[in-house]
């Protein structure tokens, strides 16, 4: 059967396969599980779509019942005092 | 001295073993790529999506036992004695790549859901119960599945394809899962108030959904939008020759 077709082909024919799949975007997780308690980082996940960092955030970072989860991308973070 | 009263309800029994043996299968297709995502953040989404859809498949079996139509043959109505398999042909086979679990998250999964939806305020209690959990629950998967096929889609080249080709594979059993519109065990559904739509009615509601984000990245499918109606229709009829009523599910 050959009836869904492609209408646009993107740009990433000649980067190899696995590569085109390779993630950048890096996203700080912060989350709490009180609301006396302030958000704290958790962890990170790295996902170039939002809604999928959402989805790897939520089953990743799993092993409390959160009150609230937010996620800051990396790149949008400005040091002020640097380690 | 324990007596079990049973209901009498053929349609019913059906859909809820279909329900549940795709659940399954799912399940098991999903969790052979727990370690095999190409991502290690999609791996372990993997592995909650795998357990998601097999607690969904051990809510459902039980139910069966509450039919008539359980005493025909008891082992049926358990996961490891049965013998029947009314899931999708699609899924008689492991995923040959990556782009099978993402066209099985996104169109099958989602084919499902639309049908718990349907059974939000279903007159049969252990139904309503869990669709409201399901739903809860999947709203999760469409993400996934979602973001998974812009993902696969803006790789282009062979990804691309490889997206195109699974989606392909799926997408008139998919549909065809639902019915002919004179279905008698969805229209008995239907009528008795067990979901609140007709076969066409819930096919409407499934491309509803997914057509959009396939438009999104440029992949065209075969239905046509009505403006008058604002709903989309296929452009070609389903082949329900290839179709098995009883199994809903393709026999070729």
């Amino acid at each position: 059967m050959n009836t869904i077709t492609t209408s646009t082909e993107n740009a990433g024919q000649q980067r190899p396969r696995r590569e085109q799949l390779n993630e950048t975007r890096v996203w700080q997780v912060f989350a709490r599980r009180k609301y006396e308690e302030p958000l704290h980082e958790i962890g990170n996940v790295v996902a170039d779509d939002e809604e999928l960092a959402k989805v790897y955030a939520r089953s990743i970072y799993d092993e409390f019942s959160w009150i609230e989860m937010v996620l800051v991308p990396r790149a949008s973070i400005v040091t002020v005092i640097a380690s | 001295m324990t007596t079990t009263t049973r209901t009498d309800n053929a349609a019913l029994f059906a859909i809820l073993s279909s329900l549940a043996d795709n659940k399954q299968a799912i399940g098991r297709r999903y969790a052979y790529w727990c370690n095999g995502a190409p991502a290690l953040e999609a791996a372990v989404a993997a592995a909650a999506m795998t357990q998601d859809e097999l607690g969904h498949a051990r809510t459902l079996y039980p139910l069966l036992d509450h039919f008539t139509q359980a005493e025909a043959d008891p082992q049926q109505i358990e996961p490891e004695t049965r013998t029947l398999h009314y899931h999708l042909r699609f899924l008689d086979q492991d995923f040959a790549g990556w782009t099978d679990f993402v066209a099985t998250n996104f169109l099958l999964d989602t084919a499902l859901t639309t049908f718990f939806e349907a059974a939000q305020n279903s007159t049969y209690d252990p139904l309503r119960q869990r669709a409201r959990k399901i739903m809860q629950e999947e709203q999760i998967h469409w993400m996934h599945g979602e973001g998974w096929i812009k993902r696969l889609a803006r790789a282009g080249g062979a990804v691309r394809a490889a997206l195109v080709q699974s989606l392909t594979s799926l997408w008139a059993e998919t549909l065809c899962w639902f019915g002919p519109n004179d279905d008698p065990v969805m229209q008995r559904l239907y009528q008795e108030g067990i979901i609140d739509a007709t076969p066409d009615e819930l096919r409407h509601r499934f491309l509803a959904k997914v057509v959009p984000t396939l438009n999104s990245v440029g992949i065209d499918v075969p239905v046509t939008f009505n403006a008058a109606t604002k709903r989309y229709n296929q452009a070609q009829p389903l082949p329900w020759n290839r179709w098995d009523a009883t199994g809903r599910r393709f026999t070729a």
